[in-house]
């Protein structure tokens, strides 16, 4: 990760951590400009305690870090959520959030990692007073002072540091080193998701927006997280300037919280997407979240991993062939065979309208040819490519008076000369004449 | 024989000509005896494209695949369709036993979306079977290097991929490891295993697939309507002509 100043006059972010025995550890991020809040909503993945300092985040790891299976995997992940937001950070652990905080801005070529208090204390000995962002008449006298280092400090007698510095300088000083408390104050994730984003330059491709709403995805599942909710929609919103913007609205057939599922489903909508032109900023907006469910049986058999790996697949196909292009298929109750079946929208919520109809009913074919096809007739008998074997029927179908749409058939199964199982009707209204109306397949 | 050269025969990476591979994958029974027996592994592959070739659309090529369809959603699988040739009926569907809730249609309006949607779907772990119509969205042909991608991708899924092409490709090579060209054969379905992991089939095999039964005359389903007067009529005379 890269670690230092960033070249495009960076801001610092840091994240601090508390130990549930008291004992606190933080880690800093020092980050390129990205907007805190959406940042610390991102931070919700790994702890409900986020505190927003000046420029910096700071994450109370220490409850998180059974969760995430210590300390290097919470912070593996956390290297490749920012190397994924293309984000530049400097990240730093520490037995109190202040300590962290310094340690982050005092920098260095690898990420300081202190998780206990006397690490802690060794580490802060070596940091530059720089790092303290003091006010410049206190930063002036310390360089009087010729001190340069929290080390040099920690030599000198705290009582006359108080004196001849000021009670709260010395203070901090205790903070850091977790000689007294240092409660902090936490961002509160908020009611509403809506985070945007300014594009560094005008994009004019869509797929290309995927990079930069990956940031927004990742802050919203991290707000999911911290408030443990899903969400089934999510709409997406390309700022062109002037006014105008383009809604690109995503459904999810379930609730979703996974950053990677919504990334994917993102993916393929984008990929389809033209521009109608240059976007200059993004918004991404969640109109209502729901409290995430709670994972239950499939634990041993696998058959959540496959449900959730088939919500993922049609949500995408969806998303790309668009939504009408995924269907699913359902029973309706009417005696015309053009209307006894409807696509449905994938995953119907009625259950009841894809069951069959109760009683029996004749024979009916799998595929329906709509609209029907005419056929031709030659001495009275139904030609299609030859004439047609007639081997059962008629079965007579008269409905839809009420509704204009009034059928009056007499179906029947035939067979044409290349064995090919077909069901035709004959229409005795005039003028009459034979269709083909499916195939038995 | 040898006891030695007994054991060797045993192991599971020795395959002799006469005898199937051993099959890689789980298979789905084809619902079907006598096609089970010649099939390496007693049922559809799983992991692998299977190539049917009806002669014509509409001899009964579903017909085939229904009993395994209708078990397969029974237990809850999923069944993808991609690029179905017509509109499919869902009374039919669900009297053949097939539950719709576990039915997905995609219809896909350009080859390469079909293409791609056929991969993701061979792929997806949560889709037990994809039955896929892709020729007729290519201009010509699906492309053989398209096949094997379907074949890399059901491998990847682990899922039953039943693409159905046509007929004239039967002597074009092809990366699916089950091929069948199927034929009618007056109510049965003649199935010819044109290539199988194991010995090559010697002789094609005729199968009972459901076919709709007749049902009695004069039936009237909707409301009351007489049949035609000449019904029976037209019907004999049609019999007596074919």
């Amino acid at each position: 990760m890269p670690a230092g100043d960033s070249p495009s006059g960076g801001r610092q972010t840091g994240i601090p951590v508390t130990q549930s025995d008291g004992r606190q550890s933080a880690s800093l991020a020092r980050t390129t400009a990205f907007p805190t809040p959406a940042l610390a909503c991102w931070a919700g993945r790994f702890t409900p305690q986020v505190n927003l300092a000046p420029a910096a985040l700071r994450l109370e790891i220490a409850g998180s870090l059974r969760l995430f299976g210590g300390l290097p995997a919470l912070l593996r992940m956390v290297r490749e959520d920012l190397a994924a937001m293309d984000l530049a950070a400097q990240l730093a652990v520490a037995a109190t959030p202040l300590a962290a905080l310094w340690l982050a801005r005092a920098g260095g070529t690898e990420a300081a990692i202190c998780p206990d208090l006397p690490t802690t204390r060794a580490a802060l000995a070596a940091v530059p007073l720089t790092a303290l962002e003091l006010v410049p008449p206190l930063a002036r006298r310390l360089e009087g002072f010729g001190l340069r280092r929290i080390g040099d400090l920690l030599t000198l007698p705290r009582a006359s540091l108080g004196a001849r510095l000021g009670k709260p300088f010395v203070i901090d000083l205790a903070r850091a080193l977790g000689e007294i408390a240092d409660p902090q104050t936490c961002f509160v994730f908020p009611e509403r998701f809506e985070q945007g984003l300014e594009l560094p330059a005008p994009v004019e491709a869509a797929p290309v927006l995927l990079f930069a709403a990956r940031r927004l995805v990742a802050a919203l599942a991290g707000w999911l997280a911290a408030r443990n909710a899903a969400v089934r929609g999510i709409e997406l919103r390309i700022d062109h300037g002037h006014g105008v913007t383009t809604s690109v609205p995503l459904a999810f057939s379930a609730p979703v919280h996974a950053a990677t599922r919504i990334e994917r489903v993102l993916k393929e909508r984008l990929d389809t997407l033209v521009l109608s032109a240059p976007a200059l900023a993004l918004r991404l907006r969640v109109g209502h979240a729901e409290p995430r469910e709670a994972r239950s049986q499939a634990l041993f058999d696998g058959a959540g991993q496959r449900h959730e790996a088939l919500a993922d697949l049609m949500d995408r196909l969806a998303a790309r062939l668009g939504s009408q292009a995924v269907q699913g298929l359902a029973c309706h109750a009417d005696h015309r065979p053009e209307l006894a079946s409807r696509l449905s929208p994938d995953n119907p919520a009625d259950k009841s309208a894809i069951k069959p109809p109760a009683s029996a009913i004749p024979p009916r074919p799998l595929w329906l040819v709509d609209p029907p096809e005419a056929l031709r007739e030659f001495h009275g008998r139904p030609q299609r490519a030859g004439p047609l074997t007639l081997l059962a029927g008629p079965e007579r179908i008269e409905s839809g008076w009420w509704d204009g749409s009034d059928a009056r058939r007499d179906y029947f199964i035939a067979v044409d000369s290349q064995a090919r199982w077909l069901w035709i009707f004959r229409d005795p209204r005039p003028p009459g004449g034979w269709f083909l109306h499916g195939w038995f397949g | 024989m040898n006891p030695s050269l007994a054991q060797v025969l045993q192991r599971p990476d020795i395959r002799r000509g006469d005898a199937f591979a051993v099959a890689p994958a789980p298979t789905l029974a084809t619902g079907f005896a006598r096609l089970d027996a010649e099939l390496p592994g007693g049922g559809w592959p799983r992991g692998a494209l299977t190539e049917l070739l009806p002669e014509h659309s509409g001899i009964g090529e579903i017909g085939l695949l229904l009993p395994a369809l209708a078990a397969l959603t029974a237990a809850g699988q999923t069944v993808v369709l991609i690029a179905p040739p017509h509109g499919a009926h869902a009374p039919a569907c669900a009297a053949a036993g097939i539950r719709l809730d576990c039915l997905r249609l995609v219809f896909p309006r350009r080859s390469r979306d079909a293409l791609w949607a056929a991969v993701e779907s061979l792929r997806c772990g949560g889709v037990t079977a994809t039955l896929l119509w892709l020729d007729a969205l290519f201009r010509g042909y699906l492309p053989a290097n398209s096949l094997r991608r379907l074949h890399v991708a059901v491998g990847e899924g682990g899922g039953g991929a039943f693409c159905f092409r046509p007929p004239q490709l039967a002597a074009e090579a092809s990366p699916a490891p089950l091929r069948l060209q199927l034929q009618a054969a007056g109510e049965q379905l003649r199935v010819k295993l044109l290539k199988r992991r194991g010995p090559p089939a010697r002789q094609s095999i005729l199968l009972d697939i459901a076919r709709p039964a007749g049902f009695s005359q004069g039936v009237s389903h909707a409301v009351a309507g007489a049949a035609l007067p000449d019904a029976s009529d037209l019907r004999q005379r049609s019999r007596v002509a074919a």
